[in-house]
């Protein structure tokens, strides 16, 4: 395949192009999925799907064209490449604004880029990762209380990338992605239904599952004790309040609320209000925000991407620095046209899309603080938990939702909230950020992911510290 | 491929596949699906310039056995792409002993329904039309405040699908559809506003002329807002837009033959109580020739239909695959999707069928939007466009909780200042039925809803 992208290389400079990239992927996802309720037990989902194909980007005079292809024909391919450049080529014609990017040296990528496991998904048939979900959602039935449904379910994303350019790079990595996720569905004596959730996902093999707090096991067990402990739930008061929220909500607030606004294509349109703010102190110091494709997996978890789609390898970007300002997350036109280094961070959720700046692992760095410490400095307030997303708007308004969490006074968790949003203006509430805990984990999802002009779901990876937070406003019922 | 070749040429890969499959497991069912779709568009966001030209093309395999039931998808439309899927649907099914014991098998084979509106003339348009009309978007907005950023978009795209299955049902449907939208934010100072408008059609190629300036008239009449300065309980007034993702977060889920089964949905019990003002009706309409989501089949073959989920506010009926109608004893109403919806998949041959709407429409009512907004006594809010975090509600419990950043106040009855950011957070249940009024103010969306302004009361507001 790798003579087909160079051909198609070859073909876009012969049209014109001032370069080409090609890339090609040959990615197997599988999905399983076991769904329990009160009168049925059925599997729903038993899926393989294959996603095998070319994308190529041509620029002409500053100007991307991207045209793609599920066929692995050379003459499909070169139709391709043709329709990519007339398309980079009638687009140059309305551009006033062009990225163009020097050349750099050739990338060749090497084995070790490709991450090594124990227990491969690949390794291991269809029955092994169902017998997973049967043991999650056998305890979470024994386990739940009220329940209505038990969702249990399983994916995985692995394959082939390959890629080359007008530099004739060539690089060749493996993606690798598992995800197991259990949500428990309960009824509370008012009828109304309440829910708990819990997952383990991320770049790793599947012995991951079979580490103490991340078994199959005891993954259903929290999604049903959290559903089962939402019965009893009281709503959560309207208002600000301090706050202290998990590893996952600061995971969101690093991606949704921030690390949407570092990326360079809003930067250069001026969309983002962290435009032209580069060396402005914008947070406190305990605010500090990375994102890289190559965090330890071993230790802090998350996902291996070691290249992006435009042949950049990862690297560790400090965006925020102890509440600094340093840097944005690029394509290898933005970094040029703002004069920074690429990042690595020019990603397509697959073949079908243009590459375009995203998010690889984004998140707050840790602080010292022990979640009983910081329990302790929040006092009264709202300590928040895991989340089901959110979203931020140009002017850095911010909305997530904690799905759970407990009420605290003088540093004592006193009972269970329902679900909850969070929001605010993230440029205000990184002055609010009082500390941060040593523990971090990171993840990355195969079901779900992050969207951004109608690209979803990408996977990316998220997570962090706890954070303490003052001032956050808190949308509850009044 | 051509537009006028798509039919057939996706039916004699899918008659091919099928007689093949047979050839490899003579006592396993199979049901074969066929996607092709051509897209492009263009973009230009304060001047840089990106366009995409490309095919989508892709086939998925259902399997069932002994009532085991497997999936499989390829990326391509070949002989090759569906002997792969065929043979990794098969390798599924023997690799499991674990059955779908609610699958009663395929779709029945049925007449098709009828195709939406096509235009030819949106064959027609070329890159060059796309970045004219893109060029077109930017000036009708920058003439309104040259200071204004703007980001557009235009898109064509057609193409079609075919299924077939062991049950002898082999339909096919195509279509063909264009779309704009524009982005425009004000700034002054520190503060940002923004504003969007769409235009999605079936029936004609693109007229831009309105969309610009309407999303920089939005941006603009943004500025100076004000906080709210208080925590409290307010009638709101969400204009269709906004209405739009009220329905789509809410009914749209509920209402879906699956939630409802699965014991998601907290209207699970509720066909033929009364769940919403008298003026509020809504129905699924899978076969207005102007929807864009009208096709003569569904996801599995089925006819599209039309379907009155709410009645003066009777919950009426819910809405149907052939897998979960079956489990409900209910026929499918022809919602059956292939990753449907607005925020649907680029490659929708990889998802599961599941249950969509189609295109939701909320039967006007009798005020106009003025006449909604004098009937508010002392304060209120007027959302002008979809809260942000309104799509991250779950469905079981319907307590949604978002940020109205395009938010006005009503005050005595009139319209007055623009406001900074408003969290409102309620229930979507409850506020149907604290449904003050329905507007006469039909829009269509681009979140294949169609919906007047709704005036919904008890909304929990702090900003």
């Amino acid at each position: 395949m790798l003579e087909k992208l160079q051909a198609a290389v070859s073909l876009g400079e012969k049209l014109g192009a001032d370069f080409v990239e090609a890339r090609f992927d040959d990615l197997t996802l599988r999905t399983l999925r076991r769904i329990k309720t009160k009168k049925d037990d059925t599997w729903k989902d038993i899926m393989l799907k294959s996603r095998t194909g070319t994308g190529i980007t041509c620029y002409f005079d500053g100007t991307p064209g991207y045209s793609f292809t599920a066929s692995e024909d050379l003459k499909d391919i070169e139709e391709t490449v043709t329709r990519a450049y007339g398309m980079a080529k009638a687009a140059s014609t309305a551009a006033t604004l062009k990225l163009d990017f020097d050349r750099r040296p050739a990338v060749k990528s090497r084995s070790s880029d490709s991450l090594s496991v124990k227990i491969h998904p690949r390794s291991k048939g269809q029955d092994y990762k169902m017998d997973l979900i049967n043991r999650m959602v056998d305890t979470a039935f024994d386990v739940g209380k009220e329940i209505e449904n038990i969702t249990g379910a399983y994916g995985e994303l692995t394959g082939q990338k390959l890629f080359t350019n007008s530099e004739a790079s060539i690089i060749e990595w493996e993606f690798l992605l598992v995800d197991m996720m259990c949500r428990v569905t309960s009824k509370a004596s008012s009828g109304a239904l309440v829910f708990g959730s819990e997952r383990n996902a991320g770049s790793l093999g599947l012995e991951a599952y079979n580490r103490k707090g991340s078994t199959p096991e005891e993954v259903g067990k929290k999604a049903a004790m959290f559903a089962a402990e939402q019965i009893q739930a009281k709503s959560c008061p309207a208002g600000k309040f301090v706050t202290l929220i998990d590893n996952d909500l600061a995971g969101v607030l690093a991606h949704e609320s921030f690390g949407h606004l570092s990326e360079a294509d809003f930067v250069t349109m001026g969309a983002s209000p962290l435009a032209g703010k580069i060396g402005n102190k914008l947070g406190t110091k305990y605010a500090t925000i990375v994102d890289g494709g190559n965090p330890d997996i071993q230790k802090e978890g998350g996902m291996w991407l070691p290249f992006d789609d435009q042949g950049i390898r990862a690297n560790m970007t400090t965006i925020l620095d102890r509440g600094i300002l340093k840097h944005y997350l690029h394509n290898r036109g933005t970094a040029q046209q703002l004069e920074q280094e690429p990042t690595g961070n020019c990603r397509a959720v697959h073949f079908g899309f243009m590459p375009i700046p995203r998010m690889t692992n984004t998140y707050f760095k840790p602080g010292d603080l022990t979640e009983e410490e910081a329990l302790e400095q929040l006092g009264t307030g709202i300590y928040a938990i895991q989340t089901s997303g959110g979203q931020v708007e140009g002017d850095g308004s911010f909305l997530f939702k904690a799905d759970r969490g407990y009420w605290v006074e003088h540093g004592e968790i006193q009972h269970p909230i329902l679900e909850v949003s969070l929001s605010g203006n993230i440029l205000e509430l990184l002055q609010h950020i009082k500390g941060a805990t040593r523990d971090i984990g990171l993840w990355g999802s195969y079901f779900g992911g992050c969207g951004k002009f109608g690209q979803y779901p990408l996977p990316a990876g998220i997570g962090g510290p706890k954070l303490l937070i003052q001032n956050v406003t808190f949308g509850g019922k009044v | 491929m051509e537009f006028d070749e798509i039919k057939d040429a996706l039916l004699s890969e899918v008659d091919t596949g099928l007689k093949f499959a047979n050839s490899l497991d003579k006592a396993a069912e199979f049901e074969i699906y066929l996607y092709y779709r051509s897209k492009s568009n263009v973009e230009i966001k304060q001047g840089v310039v990106e366009a995409t030209d490309g095919i989508v093309a892709g086939t998925a395999v259902r399997a069932t056995r002994d009532q085991k039931l497997s999936f499989a998808s390829s990326s391509g439309i070949s002989s090759n792409h569906v002997k792969r899927a065929l043979q990794d649907a098969i390798s599924s099914l023997n690799a499991t002993s674990e059955k779908d014991t609610r699958f009663k098998g395929f779709c029945e084979p049925k007449p098709p329904g009828k195709e939406g509106k096509f235009a030819p003339e949106i064959l027609e348009l070329t890159t060059d039309d796309l970045v004219g009309y893109s060029l077109q978007l930017i000036g009708n907005m920058t003439k309104a405040n040259g200071r204004l950023l703007a980001a557009v978009g235009c898109e064509k795209t057609w193409g079609g699908f075919a299924i077939g299955n062991s049950l002898g049902l082999q339909q096919a449907s195509t279509s063909a559809h264009n779309a704009c939208s524009a982005f425009a934010m004000a700034i002054d100072g520190e503060e940002r506003r923004t504003g969007s408008e769409e235009l999605v059609t079936r029936d004609k190629a693109l007229d831009v002329s309105g969309i610009g300036e309407k999303a920089a008239e939005k941006a603009l009449s943004l500025l100076g807002a004000k906080k709210l300065g208080q925590t409290t309980t307010l009638p709101t007034l969400w204009v269709p837009w906004a209405a739009a993702s009220y329905i789509l977060s809410s009914l749209q889920q509920a209402t879906k033959g699956s939630t409802v089964v699965e014991g998601l949905s907290p209207l699970r019990e509720k066909q033929g109580e009364k769940i919403a003002h008298p003026d509020f009706s809504l129905v699924d309409d899978g076969q207005n020739p102007l929807g864009i989501e009208t096709e003569a089949i569904d996801g599995e073959g089925h006819p599209q239909g039309r379907t009155v989920i709410v009645r003066n506010g009777m919950l009426k009926s819910f809405i149907f695959d052939s897998y979960y109608g079956r489990i409900a004893g209910k026929a499918s109403t022809g919602n059956c999707a292939r990753s449907g919806g607005p925020f649907g998949s680029r490659l929708p041959y990889e998802d599961a069928p599941s249950i969509f709407s189609k295109n939701l429409e909320v039967a006007a009512g009798k005020q106009s939007e003025e006449e909604l907004i004098a009937s508010i006594d002392g304060q209120g809010l007027l959302i002008t466009d979809i809260p942000i975090g309104i799509f991250h509600s779950s469905v079981e419990t319907g307590e949604f909780s978002a940020v109205a950043s395009s938010v006005f106040l009503i005050e005595d009855g009139e319209k007055k200042r623009p406001l900074e950011p408003v969290s409102i957070a309620g229930n979507f249940y409850k506020g149907l039925e604290q449904l003050l009024g329905v507007g006469n103010n039909i829009e269509i969306t681009s979140l294949f809803v169609t919906t007047p302004s709704l005036l919904i009361d008890g909304i929990s507001v702090t900003g």
